[in-house]
């Protein structure tokens, strides 16, 4: 559980990719995650992958998305084996595409969460106008997700130590005795947010309607060529998914796959 | 007997950072023993290998005989029953009665008997009046015994608990004091994992001090907690008693021991008036 999360948790490194601004980090989720959207055929989709491996590559956390990719091939064979099974045509090009497309979104994200701090995505919320309550909101979602996988590895590691069988028995059996672990889960975390927004309160937050930031985030060069260029693809990307010669290229592609 | 048996237990969780350092340990029924060390030390780390929880990546844990790789922990919960630290974590039910049949009824106690015992579960714990309250409405105390009560209904041969006495005040300390010692009287083991020496020295006949994964002194608590330099390498401090002692050694009086509860401090005492007595 915690090792699906961890492709989400941020790692301070030194590497260029760690040094850009959060705004220009955002730029480039926003082209991969657009150009995964969009793009429909397994070729274009394993070079946008490539893309990012390269630049997680460059961060150095490909060692981290490798592990958590591990976690998520459950889902990613699940997706896989759905589409093959119900779709009416051109079934395995197109459940490998499906499967293909959901990497490519998470690695989006994962190259943007591993490399950015919470701090720094929050200083660049506020810095794009939004107020402070919601910056926090955003962040301490993120900070908390690795909390919430503990907390639901402790309750269900509590519960059958008490006989509840997670381990054994049919799939219905199983995903009924899950429903045990949310009631404790939904009340621990709703006492927790409690009292972190008593925290919040009693350390001053909101008793200043604006407060300066200790950090302040300013463009560099890096920084514009990376959005430029990110902006720059993505406007490559949409033209060319919607020409002719896309078209032939998915065809191309379908022939090779044939009737599977 | 013999409970429970690690043998030279290693774990890490990420497979880098070792955790446990090959960790030999026996639990034995009718006796309590009590896991001491600093946070990071590896206590709750090594008591989750008791019920299978965790499995060893090297060495083996054996649970009166049965390898914990080759069961499952509802399997093994039955003769091993382990309260966690945080109440809120274990329970879930709409009242505190089913709270304690939930157990039962994973156990396989029959429904007329599983009436019976929750009866008088809660009346031990005092929580008999609470039975149709919800446990969220609880207080932090009345939760923990709640805890405590739906994993004791079962009566499992070991018992493991985890910092039973953090959050409580000083009266349910002395209750869960005198519970470790009925549970021990009939002749279940105990594992209490805890910071608190006087607990300790209240309820523990052996006391295994963890440090960097490791056991690194396990004896009779009489002798563990009152040696001053085993102690302060755990990172502990003396219990009240063999640190009085200890001042009164430091001060030239001739103690024939160092005492860890008050009765045998007073017997030195004693014995001092009497011998010096013209």
């Amino acid at each position: 559980m915690s090792s699906v999360l961890d492709v989400f948790r941020f790692r301070r490194k030194n590497t260029p990719l760690h040094r850009l601004d959060p705004r220009a980090k955002f730029a480039i989720l926003v082209l991969f995650s657009a150009a995964s959207l969009i793009l429909n055929d397994l070729a274009s989709l394993l070079l946008v992958l490539v893309a990012e491996v390269a630049l997680l590559a460059v961060a150095r956390s490909a060692g981290e998305w490798l592990r958590s990719l591990k976690g998520l091939s459950m889902l990613v064979a699940m997706i896989l084996a759905l589409n093959y099974l119900t779709l009416p045509s051109n079934r395995l090009f197109t459940a490998l595409t499906l499967a293909l497309r959901f990497i490519c979104l998470t690695t989006a994200f994962s190259v943007f969460f591993l490399t950015t701090a919470a701090d720094e995505l929050a200083t660049a919320l506020e810095a794009s106008g939004l107020p402070r309550e919601y910056s926090i909101m955003f962040t301490m979602s993120l900070r908390f997700v690795p909390s919430l996988a503990r907390d639901l590895q402790t309750i269900s590691d509590a519960l059958r130590c008490r006989g509840l069988e997670l381990e054994k028995g049919g799939l219905r059996t199983r995903i009924r005795n899950y429903t045990y672990l949310l009631v404790p889960l939904i009340v621990y975390e709703l006492r927790r947010s409690l009292m972190i927004a008593e925290a919040l309160e009693a350390r001053g937050f909101g008793a200043l309607k604006r407060v300066e930031p200790y950090v302040e985030l300013r463009l560099g060069r890096a920084d514009y060529a990376a959005i430029a260029t990110s902006c720059a693809l993505l406007a490559l990307t949409v033209a060319l998914r919607f020409t002719s010669l896309y078209e032939a290229f998915v065809r191309l592609q379908l022939s090779i796959f044939g009737e599977l | 007997m013999e409970a429970i048996v690690a043998e030279d237990v290693h774990f890490s969780y990420d497979g880098l950072q070792p955790v446990l350092n090959g960790v030999s340990l026996v639990v034995r029924t009718g006796e309590v023993l009590a896991l001491m060390g600093e946070n990071g030390a590896g206590k709750t780390t090594l008591v989750k290998h008791f019920v299978g929880l965790l499995k060893p990546r090297r060495g083996r844990v054996l649970v009166f005989g049965v390898d914990t790789r080759e069961a499952t922990v509802a399997q093994l919960a039955r003769r091993v029953g382990m309260v966690f630290q945080n109440p809120d974590h274990q329970l879930f039910a709409e009242t505190v009665e089913e709270e304690v049949l939930f157990t039962l009824r994973n156990m396989g106690v029959p429904p007329h008997e599983a009436r019976a015992i929750c009866d008088a579960v809660l009346r031990e714990f005092d929580l008999a009046r609470y039975r149709d309250r919800s446990p969220y409405s609880l207080s932090v105390g009345e939760r923990k015994r709640l805890a405590l009560a739906s994993v004791l209904s079962y009566d499992p041969d070991v018992l493991v608990l985890d910092e039973p006495t953090a959050g409580q005040d000083y009266f349910n300390k002395s209750k869960i004091a005198r519970l470790v010692n009925g549970l021990k009287r009939r002749g279940k083991g105990v594992v209490v994992v805890t910071h608190d020496v006087e607990f300790a020295a209240q309820v523990a006949d052996r006391v295994a001090l963890m440090a960097g994964g490791r056991v690194v002194r396990e004896g009779p608590a009489a002798e563990v907690l009152t040696d001053a330099q085993a102690i302060a390498a755990a990172r502990l401090t003396l219990p009240q008693i063999p640190a009085a002692a200890a001042i009164l050694r430091e001060r030239g009086v001739k103690l024939s021991r160092i005492p860890l509860l008050p009765g045998g401090l007073y017997a030195e005492v004693i014995a001092l008036l009497d011998g010096g007595a013209p």
